[in-house]
């Protein structure tokens, strides 16, 4: 044991100093390959690789397997049925309505929430008044406790609340607005309208994200030293002149990051669908591709053509998050910040 | 040079080790899921035990039957009283009753790796779609064709034609538990109070709406989940107007199966009612338990088409004195090819006992006990529905009104007795939904309708992926 010990902690110095050149040369094996790197490798290389590869990496190609078969779900026989699910898929007019509500979501529902969550936190934080220190509104932190809030509340319960509010005979919205006098809201039916269905929902998710967001920015922007700030208002900036030049540019990274998370959010909101339009809405004007995914797999056991579905979802959230990264490096993004 | 080919070094070598990883899970471990196949053996077949008159199936000693049952409206403690009939007539065997929501979901796992239950009730929201996996389901003749716990043949006992919708392609295969009789129900009571009578037709709906609309009430609501009921209420009238030719057609997912005279007779039937705004708007919004409770406890609309379960789910819902009854759906005209007493009325709670079983002797031997006097008397009295066993209610219905009109409308329906199975069977009822809510809104037509039901069907029937049931 002391003689393994030792023998590794002088590789381990020597190690760096000139083996890893040759990595792979027999000289460089024979010399370096201890006890002590060998579990090195184990612990820190091998074992979390085949974790990744049995956890994440398999239960993935799987999926793309099963979608070049016709497998119900309930059998242990499949047959390959090469790209057929596919063509399937790009025909059905369902899942085509799916994807298009997906994606109008994954425009409108990250721009509105940012958008506003980047106001939010300007206003907290540097949007005080103009004199004396760089602060923000009074009362900020109360504000921004309370914006905080729905986002300590889980989705489903979101769901479950706003469903109850939109209700049209019982519901606190159509209450207040026929209180007010608008009498053509009587019996008003958000969440069964065409016209409205598809707002409501998306209204509900940025309600309950918006806050999240907000206290994400606060710390980016809190991390910005304070005299950039100073420096802006003495050359003369206001306050929506100091958030697009100075603040956005500034936190930039987080900004990108958080348009990757919610718009995965966007392309999935199965909870927030299955809370407030569990069979799709009306006209399916709010169906979401995970909830056809869903139906097709378990409701009409179709495993293998809800497997494609869920590669055509993962295909279009890495395009997703892959035309984020495009954008940002499009406005300057990577001359600014390192890797 | 030397300080960047160290790290590019070490990635590749992550990258390869990535990529050879995955190219042997391609190979591996893509069986993974579905592995377990060649193990699943076919012991089932053959009865363990000795088979004698009280014991028919063979149940061996000493086995434990698995019993998966769904949790729902009718809950798990009837299935757990038959499980303890099997231990006192079985001695030995063990019968171990695990509650469930979510069925497919739940078992889905199982029967990939080839070790599903001995007994489900496969229903609920989340049931398994009973064409999936009905090439590894037992068939069930055994069961019925045996003797009860009192020495009755089980057939015999049994209402009319309740192992129909549980036949496919001439198998019996499904065992549907729980009688349902579907209808209009109302308040007997706030009926009496106001004179008004039952429609029967059509025209008489549309004439009740008016009155109900002199007394600030609506004739008809919906919840979003449940904007097919109506879609029930219509094809049973068109099959009692046109008979069998209409049901077969929309069981065999016909061309323009929806365009038939007597279906959009009804269509247009309803849409006159909706037109005529009395229907209470909003429904496409409204969750289904909250619309129905506006009927039940608030009393803002008349009549709820719906089966018999209402009841016992509106339960604690329901305005004291609301004495709900039920009645058969309207018809279109007077000469119609059923009479307007004709009933739809199926078997629901589906039993299914899978042949890859480890003990499917023991699933039947449950399914014969819930059949036997005393657990088909205990699930009418508890649940205040009936079984498919006959005579297990009294006329007084164990003091439930709704019941007492469910059995009344059974002997008056004789053999005039009809149900379907293309929508639950094909999975169809979630992309009608959209239709009907729309329809429901008054934001379609007729026209519109059809068309959107026609499109749904023909999707199905064109869909070669799709095991058809032929009905004849």
């Amino acid at each position: 044991m002391t003689t393994l010990a030792s023998g590794g902690l002088t590789s381990g110095v020597s190690a760096p100093q000139g083996g890893l050149k040759r990595i792979g040369s027999a000289r460089w094996r024979k010399r370096n390959l201890t006890f002590d790197k060998i579990t090195f490798f184990l612990v820190f290389l091998i074992i979390p690789v085949a974790f990744y590869i049995a956890f994440v990496v398999s239960p993935f190609v799987q999926a793309v397997y099963f979608s070049l078969t016709d497998w119900t779900g309930f059998t242990p026989a499949m047959n390959f049925i090469g790209l057929s699910n596919y063509g399937k898929l790009f025909t059905d007019d369902t899942f085509l309505q799916a994807m298009s509500n997906n994606i109008l979501m994954a425009i409108v529902v990250p721009i509105v929430t940012l958008g506003l969550a980047m106001f939010f936190a300007t206003l907290v934080t540097v949007g005080g008044s103009t004199r004396g220190n760089i602060k923000g509104l009074r009362n900020s932190s109360f504000y921004r406790v309370i914006s905080f809030f729905p986002y300590v509340i889980p989705a489903i319960v979101i769901g479950l609340i706003w469903s109850q509010i939109y209700d049209p005979s019982a519901g606190l919205l159509n209450g207040i607005l026929t209180r007010l006098g608008l009498e053509q809201f009587t019996s008003f039916a958000w969440l069964g309208d065409p016209r409205t269905a598809r707002w409501c929902v998306m209204f509900v998710i940025i309600w309950g994200l918006v806050g999240f967001y907000m206290v994400l920015f606060i710390a980016a922007i809190k991390g910005v030293p304070a005299d950039v700030f100073e420096a802006a208002r003495i050359d003369g900036a206001g306050r929506l002149r100091t958030a697009i030049s100075i603040t956005i540019p500034l936190i930039r990274e987080n900004v990108q990051t958080a348009f990757i998370y919610i718009g995965i959010l966007a392309l999935d909101a199965f909870v927030y669908m299955a809370a407030l339009e569990p069979g799709g809405g009306p006209n399916n004007t709010t169906l979401v591709m995970a909830q056809q995914l869903f139906t097709t797999a378990f409701t009409k056991g179709q495993f293998g053509y809800a497997c494609a579905m869920g590669v055509v979802l993962a295909v279009i959230t890495l395009a997703y998050a892959g035309l984020v990264f495009a954008v940002n490096r499009i406005f300057g993004g990577k001359s600014e910040v390192g890797e | 040079m030397e300080i960047n080919t160290r790290p590019l070094a070490r990635r590749d070598f992550l990258r390869g080790s990535l990529a050879a990883a995955a190219l042997a899970a391609t190979g591996s471990l893509a069986a993974c899921a579905t592995s377990g196949t060649s193990s699943s053996t076919q012991s089932s077949s053959a009865p363990a035990g000795q088979v004698s008159d009280t014991n028919p199936f063979g149940v061996e000693s000493g086995s434990t039957v698995d019993a998966v049952i769904f949790n729902g409206g009718y809950g798990i403690d009837y299935a757990e009283f038959a499980g303890q009939q099997v231990q006192a007539k079985q001695s030995g065997v063990t019968v171990k009753v695990t509650p469930v929501t979510k069925v497919a979901q739940t078992l889905q796992p199982r029967f990939v790796a080839g070790n599903p239950p001995d007994v489900i009730d496969n229903s609920g929201a989340g049931a398994i779609g009973i064409n999936t996996i009905r090439d590894q389901l037992a068939e069930l003749n055994d069961v019925i064709e045996a003797k009860n716990y009192e020495g009755k043949v089980i057939k015999d006992t049994l209402y009319e034609g309740v192992t129909e919708p549980g036949t496919f392609d001439g198998k019996f295969i499904v065992l549907n538990y729980a009688l349902t009789v579907y209808a209009i129900w109302y308040s007997a009571s706030l009926f009496e109070q106001n004179g008004w009578t039952v429609p029967k037709t059509y025209e008489e709906m549309l004439a009740l709406g008016e009155e109900a609309k002199g007394k600030n009430k609506y004739l008809f609501g919906w919840g979003k989940e449940a904007a097919t009921y109506y879609q029930t209420m219509a094809i049973c009238s068109a099959i009692k107007e046109g008979g069998d030719d209409v049901r077969l057609a929309l069981e065999n997912l016909k061309p323009d199966c929806w365009s038939l005279p007597p279906v959009q007779d009804v269509f247009n039937g309803l849409k006159k009612i909706i037109d005529a705004g009395y229907i209470k708007p909003g429904g496409a919004g409204t969750v289904f338990t909250a619309s129905q409770a506006q009927w039940s406890d608030g009393e803002e609309f008349l009549l709820q088409p719906s089966g018999g379960w209402i009841e016992n789910e509106m339960k604690k819902q329901t305005k004291s004195g609301f004495k709900m009854t039920g009645a058969p759906e309207p018809v279109v005209s007077s000469n119609s090819k059923m009479p307007w007493e004709a009933l739809h009325s199926t078997a629901g709670e589906p039993y299914v006992v899978p042949s890859q079983g480890k003990n499917v002797a023991g699933g039947k031997e449950f399914m014969r006990a819930m059949l036997s006097q005393e657990a088909a008397v205990n699930f009418a009295k508890t649940k205040l529905a009936s079984t498919i066993v006959k005579g297990t209610v009294p006329s007084d219905g164990f003091g439930s009104t709704a019941l007492q009109s469910q059995i009344q409308m059974l002997e008056a329906a004789g053999s005039n007795v009809f149900s379907w199975n293309f929508v639950d069977l094909y999975g169809m009822n979630t992309d009608q939904l959209v239709v009907w809510n729309s329809f429901l809104s008054g934001d379609s037509d007729v026209a519109k309708l059809t068309k959107g039901l026609q499109d749904i069907t023909d999707k199905v029937a064109k869909d070669d992926s799709i095991k058809k049931v032929q009905v004849s």
